[in-house]
């Protein structure tokens, strides 16, 4: 959308930015060779991508929620929203995974005002 | 999940390449480019 979403300065969920990245981001089935993927190898690499980051958030405090945006549009692409328990585990784990990359590419991390995924909607 | 046993390596911490991390890094000097620009009307 091309609202301003307002950035809170504290919030259980923090949100990753354009993180994940289909392998068949260019051409929807297709790889970047033009090869077609397996359903299923699409599937493996999805839940590669949220075990590493399930196991690299959890270092950092209780994960309640973590949401994976697998989309191929424009907006929201490849966002990642994780909540944690706890503010200050969110706070914790933005500090940590600040100025860090992932699979060759910087990690954008900001607090997300969400805190009900069923009711995150743009207002 | 018996899967974890064959890890692969988490893409954390993977850094990109140093020419993609740097931009504003100039190769060193003696260094060849690997492209000779062209200059329009030269030969």
């Amino acid at each position: 959308c091309s609202r301003l979403h307002t950035k809170p300065s504290i919030s259980p969920t923090l949100l990753l930015s354009n993180m994940y990245q289909r392998p068949d981001m260019i051409t929807p089935g297709v790889d970047a060779q033009g090869q077609p993927i397996d359903p299923q190898k699409m599937q493996e690499h999805f839940e590669d991508f949220y075990e590493d980051l399930f196991e690299e958030l959890s270092k950092y405090g209780e994960i309640e929620s973590l949401n994976i945006c697998d989309n191929l549009a424009d907006h929201m692409v490849g966002n990642v929203y994780v909540q944690f328990r706890e503010e200050e585990q969110a706070a914790n784990a933005l500090k940590n995974l600040t100025g860090r990359f992932y699979a060759g590419r910087p990690i954008i991390v900001d607090f997300s005002p969400v805190t009900d995924f069923r009711e995150a909607t743009c207002r | 999940r018996s899967r974890s046993k064959s890890k692969r390596i988490s893409g954390f911490d993977m850094a990109p390449p140093q020419s993609a991390l740097l931009p504003g890094v100039t190769p060193p000097t003696g260094q060849l480019l690997g492209t000779t620009p062209t200059v329009p009307g030269l030969f």
